[in-house]
């Protein structure tokens, strides 16, 4: 892999708890500007962990994360991110939560609640800017935080199972919604899920994270921009069951 | 309003049958006055001539002094023992000890200290609403969720910025909670205060009706204690209403 475009560079890291417990265990990836990687495991394989990594939040034990080629210090403000649970601040509206990350460093001008507003019209709950958090339902709520994270206009995402906690259909929705946004803004992401299914359909390259090591990646060749019918591809299927396999993989030998 | 009524039905039938028990049974006034004496003689502490109001202003006076002083000191202590994790770790058991001790026991010493009068009566006060508010801002200030807090540090937030926009408005609950219970025991302290050292207010005039032995004017003194504090709990709700408007918009739809 060249890294002379890559945006993020993932260099031999390998990280452990204070109790000495290996989570990851020297990773090398590298992520190129503009794609959209996923990151596949079960809970507690160290996903989180090297996400978290990534972003600067956690400081590797060994090896280093290199953003367009400098090495990180901490978070950077190229780096947007989305948690798990959409961590909107109840007491602010959904504009001024979407906001927040201009109005912690600077006055928020018109020009600003402009771009917020326009990004609320993207994300589809333009007619809740006046509402509160807890007047919205998960769905909208996973829609604020994702206009949260775009508002500064970062180049690269970071997600954390950002849809997780959503029913079915709302999650497909937001799935298509954010390739959108991505392609629209040509954004490098990096999206963490244990859902096979999503990190197919959504990613251009899939990883499979298991035992704190990347047991397999692939290309996804499927037709962009997606539409929700190749869900049911057999190609779709093909990637799915290779992408299973290769998560079971230890379990079968213990057999 | 309707749902109110039966409430108020049995304060008036327990009024009604107290003030019965007392007549038909011949109870001394001394023991139990009955409820009319109590409101007569109220009457005549509200309204004419109305000497009950340089007490009700000078126990409200305290009450709220003490609580204001208590309650900012309080608050203050707790931010930056909830901040400052070696101070925290350094002053915690004190915190603790000092917590046990009870309050008002140190009412005879702050005599000595500050004299007769309103000033031990407010530091008293100040020292019972003291507590709460730092317990409850240092466990309000852990509120913010571990997903709140890694926003904040990608977003570059700077520590007193994570303190003013996440760790405060996230723990506001619970530090009103504080506010709430301290409303009440500096009513406490204000009244116990005044037992021990006050000339003036509605504690001192309660020992100066039993050194009087009027029964009466001390039932009519514990409505206007209790009129007090019902007045300060419910001017509480509303601060505590409108400072959480914005969690509150979240819940009533």
């Amino acid at each position: 892999m060249s890294t002379d475009t890559a945006f993020f560079s993932v260099d031999r890291v390998s990280h452990a708890y204070e109790d000495g417990t290996a989570v990851l265990r020297a990773i090398d990836w590298s992520i190129p500007a503009g794609a959209f990687h996923c990151l596949v495991g079960r809970s507690g394989c160290g996903k989180t962990t090297l996400l978290k990594l990534v972003a600067g939040l956690v400081q590797a034990t060994e090896g280093g994360v290199r953003i367009e080629g400098q090495a990180i210090q901490g978070p950077s403000p190229k780096v947007g991110f989305v948690f798990q649970a959409p961590a909107l601040l109840e007491w602010l509206s959904v504009i001024d939560n979407v906001l927040l990350p201009i109005s912690l460093h600077r006055r928020v001008q018109v020009a600003d609640r402009g771009t917020a507003a326009e990004l609320l019209e993207l994300v589809g709950i333009a007619d809740l800017a006046k509402r509160h958090p807890g007047q919205l339902s998960g769905g909208q709520q996973s829609r604020a935080a994702l206009a949260r994270a775009l508002v500064t206009s970062p180049p690269a995402l970071l997600m954390d199972e950002p849809f997780a906690a959503l029913d079915a259909i709302t999650r497909e929705e937001l799935q298509d919604d954010l390739l959108r946004l991505v392609a629209l803004r040509r954004t490098t992401v990096l999206f963490v899920t244990h859902d096979i299914a999503e990190a197919v359909y959504l990613g251009d390259r899939v990883a499979v994270m298991d035992q704190g090591k990347i047991a397999l990646t692939t290309s996804i060749d499927l037709a962009k921009p997606r539409a929700c019918d190749c869900r049911y591809d057999p190609h779709f299927t093909a990637h799915c069951q290779k992408i299973r396999a290769a998560m079971t993989l230890h379990t079968v030998e213990l057999d | 309003m309707r749902k109110r009524l039966p409430s108020l039905a049995l304060l008036l039938a327990l009024l009604a049958g107290w003030e019965a028990v007392v007549r038909l049974a011949g109870v001394s006034a001394l023991v139990i006055p009955a409820p009319s004496a109590v409101f007569a003689v109220l009457w005549s502490g509200l309204v004419t001539p109305g000497f009950l109001w340089q007490h009700i202003w000078v126990t409200g006076a305290e009450t709220l002094l003490g609580f204001a002083l208590g309650c900012s000191i309080g608050f203050v202590c707790g931010l930056v023992l909830g901040e400052v994790e070696p101070l925290r770790r350094l002053l915690w058991p004190y915190v603790l000890a000092t917590q046990v001790v009870p309050k008002l026991a140190l009412g005879p010493i702050f005599i000595i200290w500050f004299g007769f009068g309103m000033t031990s009566t407010v530091v008293i006060t100040a020292l019972i609403c003291f507590f709460p508010l730092l317990e409850n801002t240092m466990t309000g200030l852990q509120a913010a969720t571990p997903e709140k807090r890694d926003l904040f540090r990608m977003l570059g937030a700077r520590q007193w910025q994570t303190l003013l926009r996440l760790k405060i408005p996230s723990g506001l609950p619970v530090i009103m909670a504080g506010v709430r219970i301290a409303i009440v025991l500096a009513l406490v302290g204000a009244v116990v205060g005044e037992f021990i050292g006050g000339s003036e207010g509605l504690g001192a005039s309660i020992i100066a009706a039993q050194g009087m032995m009027d029964s009466t004017l001390m039932f009519a003194l514990f409505i206007a204690i209790a009129a007090m504090g019902l007045l300060f709990y419910q001017l509480t709700l509303i601060i505590e209403r409108w400072l959480l408007r914005g969690w509150l918009k979240g819940t009533i739809t």
